[in-house]
């Protein structure tokens, strides 16, 4: 399962442009359920289980990434980009970049010794940044890439002892759980959707969820960990090695209680998302059609959206195990 | 110029008692020259044709980097600057720390929850976090090194990126220019100065200067490449040849002749012009002893001090070209 995520973490798949982890993801799961891709791009699976369930679930998580997109090149042969989902400034600086045909840049900066002593305090504004993909003039740039090309930081993956540093984990780690979870044998029938344009504004969700007759949606995600050195307590949101975060409430959604209650009692591992912010894709789920039942499992990571995510593969590891018990829970009607 | 042993040197690690760089430096300059060591120095590297008259070419060896000033429990690291650092590009700016043995490691980001207002950390302020928890003090104690870690890439049009091409494309430059004479007449016997801690106030240079016995220097280093954000006046151009330094603390007879052998042979070259002091080891080097004859030649080099410094290799081509011409006409003075 590990080298799954490696592997995952390692495609890339800015959103608008998933197709090629798509590609990847119905190699993994052929053969051990039912798949197809709808019109957005999402993947709608359909496991078939050893019974029939009581509530229908589907699990969900989202194929893209945070990127950035090429908007214009300029008269010297700089390339002019705006971000494809949320990414802080301060990440991008002199990081390295590919784009989807493989031309490497980095984002340049005017060096710290023809920087005042303001500029050096404040970070530059977004709008100035650029890309130096090492063309000397426009016309040489122009052979290279296009608006609309869009690229990732360059980050391989990296072991830090039981943790791992790489670029994406939101939502790899995700996908890499609902891979593993359609491979094994199954209690009750269940589905499962990889869906696009999670970055964007959940929009990939919106449609997949039109598609499904589920009553209870499950996505699996990856969130904010600022278990840093420094940050009070209350700030943390929720700490590396203490199990998947479970959600009561974010910025765009308002979460099942009882399924809050039983994740975070029915004995596996697991943490509360103890802090109101971000959201994901259970909040189109949510208010699909008539409405479902929802809840979110998390890995907690650091850094999220930058090309340094870090998180705790034994929290990655516990995903699995909480997803299977919470299945047979629903679909058992045990809970709701 | 070989891209391959110019990916090695920016890819390495030389500073302190880390001595990787140098030993990639030793083994191909031995093929060229005789190789000796200096602790605090560098290395020097001797080609001896007997002549009265000496020319040292130097670069520094070490490169920009942080130093572990305490170890959390929780698996966080406090650093502090060994060179001029900009605190801004750290945040998720992955690195190895030299503990007793390499670990990989990543400065913190602060998330969008805490980030408050726009202000910038300085290194001092910023935490490292090694993942490692309460194994960290069994192998990183404070004064350990800390580097920037990042892959060299090639760019089309000749351009490369990569951490520590100030000053390892000097370095390549150096070795480059080595395999080039070693086997020619040269009027003057060469020597090759790898200096070290140039990145916190030219000190090997300092030490090196005055061990090496020479009657004119040249040093080679990088200045700022023309971006977007670089006002014009302050930058040369990248792809626009060698940065020949002209400043007072020059001597002018070598930068005369630099430009000289430039313009003769037609190799791509631009002019640099300094009020004084020019910010590299030619300063400690014109000043050492009774006084060296000292001049600079710079490659045009962006993003300076991060690990995506960007340089065009036909610019350490005309470096090379200059210098090469240069020692054949056997020097300046």
């Amino acid at each position: 399962m590990k080298e799954l995520l490696l592997k995952l973490c390692t495609i890339p798949a800015v959103s608008g442009r998933e197709e090629k982890l798509s590609e990847f993801i119905l190699s993994e799961i052929k053969g051990f359920c039912d798949a197809l891709v709808d019109r957005q791009g999402n993947i709608i699976c359909f496991k078939k289980g050893k019974k029939r369930p009581v509530k229908r679930v589907v699990f969900d998580a989202h194929t893209d990434e945070v990127g950035i997109i090429v908007t214009s090149v300029t008269s010297d042969g700089f390339v002019k980009f705006t971000t494809v989902g949320g990414i802080e400034t301060a990440v991008m600086l002199c990081r390295g970049v590919t784009f989807e045909n493989g031309v490497k840049g980095v984002v340049g900066m005017k060096p710290v010794h023809l920087s005042s002593t303001e500029e050096r305090k404040k970070y530059p504004e977004k709008d100035s940044l650029y890309i130096d993909i090492g063309a000397a003039s426009k016309e040489e740039a122009e052979k290279l890439i296009k608006p609309g090309d869009t690229a990732v930081f360059d980050s391989e993956p990296v072991l830090m002892g039981d943790r791992l540093k790489a670029r994406a984990i939101d939502d790899r780690a995700g996908v890499a759980c609902l891979i593993s979870l359609l491979k094994r044998e199954a209690e009750y029938d269940f589905y499962v959707t990889f869906t696009v344009q999670e970055e964007i504004g959940t929009r990939g969700a919106q449609t997949a969820a039109f598609g499904l007759d589920a009553e209870v949606a499950i996505s699996l995600e990856a969130t904010t960990a600022a278990d840093l050195e420094g940050v009070a307590e209350e700030k943390q949101v929720c700490r590396l090695s203490k199990g998947p975060a479970v959600s009561f409430m974010d910025k765009g959604n308002l979460y099942t209680r009882s399924l809050y209650d039983f994740a975070l009692s029915c004995g596996e591992k697991c943490q509360p998302k103890a802090y109101i912010a971000g959201g994901n894709n259970s909040r189109a789920f949510a208010l699909s059609k008539e409405g479902l039942s929802t809840l979110a499992v998390s890995l907690p990571c650091r850094y999220l959206h930058s090309p340094s995510c870090v998180a705790d593969l034994t929290d990655f590891e516990a995903m699995l195990p909480l997803c299977e018990r919470l299945l047979c829970a629903i679909a058992g009607g045990e809970v709701l | 110029m070989n891209t391959k042993l110019l990916k090695k040197l920016s890819e390495a690690v030389g500073l302190g008692h880390i001595t990787d760089v140098r030993e990639i430096a030793k083994a191909e300059l031995a093929k060229y020259a005789s190789v000796r060591e200096f602790g605090s120095i560098g290395l020097i590297a001797e080609i001896n044709n007997g002549k009265e008259k000496t020319v040292m070419l130097e670069a520094h060896i070490d490169e920009v980097s942080f130093i572990v000033t305490h170890v959390f429990e929780s698996g966080f690291l406090k650093v502090s600057n060994v060179g001029g650092n900009d605190g801004r590009i750290l945040p998720a700016t992955p690195v190895t720390v030299h503990g007793k043995t390499d670990i990989p490691a990543v400065f913190a980001s602060n998330p969008p929850h805490l980030s408050g207002e726009n202000e910038a950390k300085t290194a001092d302020e910023a935490i490292i976090d090694t993942g490692l928890c309460n194994k960290l003090k069994d192998i990183v104690s404070p004064g350990d090194y800390v580097t920037y870690d990042r892959n060299f890439s090639e760019f089309s049009g000749g351009r490369v990126s990569g951490k520590s091409l100030d000053d390892r494309a000097a370095v390549a430059c150096l070795i480059e220019i080595a395999s080039r004479v070693y086997d020619k007449a040269l009027p003057v016997n060469l020597v090759f100065c790898l200096s070290e801690q140039e990145e916190l106030g030219t000190r090997g240079a300092k030490t090196a200067a005055f061990s090496i016995d020479c009657d004119e220097a040249v040093a080679i280093d990088v200045s700022f490449g023309d971006a977007p954000d670089v006002p014009p006046t302050k930058c040369g151009r990248l792809g626009g040849g060698a940065m020949i330094g002209i400043s007072p603390i020059l001597n002018r007879k070598i930068t005369d002749k630099l430009t000289t052998v430039a313009e003769d042979k037609n190799i791509p070259h631009q002019f640099e012009v300094m009020g004084g002091t020019t910010g590299t080891d030619a300063d400690v080097i014109s000043v050492s002893k009774d006084g060296i004859p000292c001049g600079l030649i710079s490659i045009p080099l962006r993003n300076m001090h991060t690990p995506a410094e960007v340089i065009d290799m036909a610019d350490l081509d005309s470096i090379c070209d200059i210098l090469e011409g240069y020692l054949l006409s056997g020097g300046a003075l």
